[in-house]
């Protein structure tokens, strides 16, 4: 018998209300992703990629269909709770990095531990281990400005790692990345899906970032036109030193 | 959330607007230093008046002619002239008033005092050579005049430093006759300079026994004041009463409401003047506390500014797991700082300038001016400041936390 599946959605819907129109972002979709997946969702802009991984991380709700999170309904969570399955059980990547520019590397990637429940004088270990495995020891107490944009990356890797969450979803990524810090910020992802058994979804419009993932869910116009495993899964391997 | 790293949070993100933090907080800081300075003045004042009362002397009693005014009307319908001879003998009695040490009856007026072709209007007082100890006043020159010379009705003036230079010029005025209502008065003494520290000013005064001021130079028979020493403090209250009950007998009044003097201890005069500095100094400080109003709203301002400038950030945090309340507390905090800061700088401030203004009286008008550090004001500004943060920040930081993380993450 197969496990529960991490992620569940059926005939999930959301529609934006404009006054008397309804704008419609995502319809219809249902799919199911298993604990330690990678998975990439593809799609044009304006297909509701986005749309669906705020649901899928918690950050809006649904109009219509259900979501089940590790067994739990979105539903039934208080808009209060939702701040701690953030984070407790998920990391985020953003296209815009999102740093605090002025916060040197570990604070950066402390930022969450001050929101959780773990105790303070773990703190400092717990970020320089997330640190250390997207490789920028070196770096720590830099502030976030002065680094490249591949670096700022990879501190937001390190930041969604650090409460070691169930799921990590990288809305692209690469999108603001030159081909090379790309390949390697997409390489990190995969070792962690490999090596630490992370469950990654990541966003993209890129057919060649989407394949290093093992399965790629296509979104068109709000619906799930195709999902399908990768038949030649592309590996980054090469590029993370 | 630590405590500890929200402060943190909050001031770092107060340190990289540097010079617009500063700008925010100069209304509170403004509010808070003028509420220091008036504080700190209206006590130093206050302490002054006081000390001059005090230094009359604790076991004084005064007794006043006329009722007590209640209102502005009173003070026409008083009786000018109840404090008699008769009053005064009766009050010299041991039997009546056993705990009086010294008693000293006091008229004053003023009058044209001629020198050769000089003349001055001095301030004059006729009493006992008592009085000069009773004020803490003596001659730098010559001599004071004497009981006998009260009891002969001596024609002898004592006067004061100002009264000397304006009359006499450099010439020494000792056994020099000044001319005052047409009789030659023979100067036997000058008072040491005292300056304007006093609510009677020496310098400017001329002292003669009382005999001889209320028949040569006032031509009247009553007294301006009558002022008895209790033998101790204690018996102050107790001296108050027999005055009271002699007087009344001597007059023959019943009802006490009727009285035609009124009687008036250290005490009283200590606190009535306590009463009027205080709330004259409150009535100020309320009228500087409208700056902290106004400081607030700019405040909220920058707050409100702040929050829209730091949507991004905001909803950053929600998605890494900050609740509602943990972006609340963290701009609320942030507003906090900001006014109590500025209540720290504006204290300072304040009391800067208080203490150059005490050290400016005390230099350049000679007065006896000690600066005092008002705790109170202190506390309360920063405490008013810190509040002024809390009530104006709950507005901005309430927008903050309501952030939606998807529409804050998308804003560019």
């Amino acid at each position: 018998m197969t496990p529960d599946p991490l992620i569940e959605t059926k005939s999930l819907s959301k529609k934006y209300e404009e006054g008397e129109t309804y704008t419609p972002a995502l319809n219809d979709i249902t799919f199911s992703i298993h604990n330690g997946e990678f998975v990439s969702i593809m799609g044009p802009s304006g297909s509701g990629k986005s749309t669906l991984l705020h649901i899928l991380g918690f950050l809006d709700r649904q109009t219509g269909g259900t979501y089940k999170f590790d067994g739990r309904s979105l539903e039934s969570y208080a808009d209060e709770e939702l701040a701690g399955v953030r984070n407790k059980k998920m990391g985020f990547v953003f296209q815009a990095f999102n740093l605090l520019p002025r916060s040197t590397v570990l604070e950066n990637v402390r930022l969450p531990l001050l929101y959780s429940d773990i105790k303070e004088s773990l703190w400092d270990e717990k970020a320089k281990e997330a640190i250390d495995a997207v490789g920028l020891t070196q770096r720590i107490n830099h502030e976030a400005f002065k680094l490249s944009g591949g670096e700022k990356q990879r501190v937001a890797i390190a930041r969604a790692l650090v409460n070691d969450p169930q799921v990590i979803f990288a809305d692209e990524p690469t999108g603001n990345l030159d081909s090379k810090s790309g390949q390697a910020v997409i390489s990190i992802l995969e070792k962690l899906n490999i090596e630490k058994k992370h469950t990654v979804i990541l966003i993209t419009h890129e057919t060649e970032t989407a394949e290093h993932a093992e399965r790629i869910i296509r979104i068109v116009d709000g619906k799930v036109e195709s999902d399908k495993p990768v038949e030649r899964r592309r590996s980054g391997s090469e590029f993370y030193k | 959330m630590v405590i500890k790293y929200t402060l943190k949070t909050s001031i770092s993100a107060l340190q990289t607007h540097k010079s617009r933090s500063l700008l925010t907080i100069l209304g509170i800081v403004i509010g808070v230093a003028a509420i220091m300075i008036i504080m700190s003045l209206g006590e130093g004042a206050q302490n002054l008046i006081l000390g001059e009362i005090q230094s009359i002397g604790s076991r004084v009693v005064a007794i006043h002619p006329g009722r007590q005014p209640q209102g502005i009307t009173d003070i026409i319908s008083t009786f000018g002239d109840s404090l008699k001879e008769h009053d005064l003998n009766l009050l010299s009695r041991k039997e009546n008033v056993p705990h009086s040490a010294e008693i000293i009856p006091i008229v004053f007026g003023t009058q044209a005092a001629t020198y050769g072709n000089e003349i001055y209007r001095p301030i004059i007082f006729g009493g006992t050579p008592l009085m000069a100890t009773i004020y803490n006043v003596y001659p730098s020159e010559g001599n004071l005049f004497t009981d006998d010379d009260v009891k002969s009705y001596a024609n002898v003036v004592v006067i004061g430093a100002k009264v000397k230079t304006e009359l006499f010029g450099n010439t020494d005025p000792i056994n020099e006759k000044i001319k005052i209502n047409g009789r030659n008065m023979r100067v036997i003494g000058v008072f040491a300079k005292k300056g304007q520290s006093s609510f009677i000013n020496f310098d400017e005064a001329v002292f003669t026994p009382y005999t001889t001021a209320q028949s040569y130079i006032f031509g009247r028979k009553y007294f301006d004041r009558i002022v008895v020493q209790a033998d101790t403090e204690a018996n102050v209250s107790q001296t108050v009463a027999d005055v009271q009950s002699t007087l009344r007998n001597s007059h023959n009044i019943t009802d006490p409401t009727k009285d035609d003097f009124y009687v008036e201890t250290q005490a009283q005069a200590m606190q009535m003047v306590g009463n009027i500095t205080s709330v004259i100094t409150l009535f100020l400080a309320a009228v500087a506390a409208v700056s902290l109003v106004v400081g607030g709203i700019g405040i909220m301002n920058i707050m409100l500014v702040s929050v829209t400038e730091r949507t991004r950030e905001i909803g950053l945090r929600k998605a890494l797991g900050a609740t509602n309340k943990n972006i609340l507390s963290q701009f609320l905090i942030e507003a906090v700082i900001l006014t109590a800061l500025g209540g720290l700088i504006g204290v300072a401030l304040g009391t800067g300038a208080s203490f150059g203004a005490s050290y400016l009286l005390t230099k350049f008008a000679g007065l006896a001016w000690l600066f005092s550090f008002p705790l109170n004001a202190a506390l309360l500004g920063v405490g008013v400041s810190a509040a002024v943060g809390l009530i104006f920040g709950i507005y901005p930081a309430y927008q903050a936390s309501r952030l939606n993380p998807t529409e804050a993450l998308r804003y560019e």
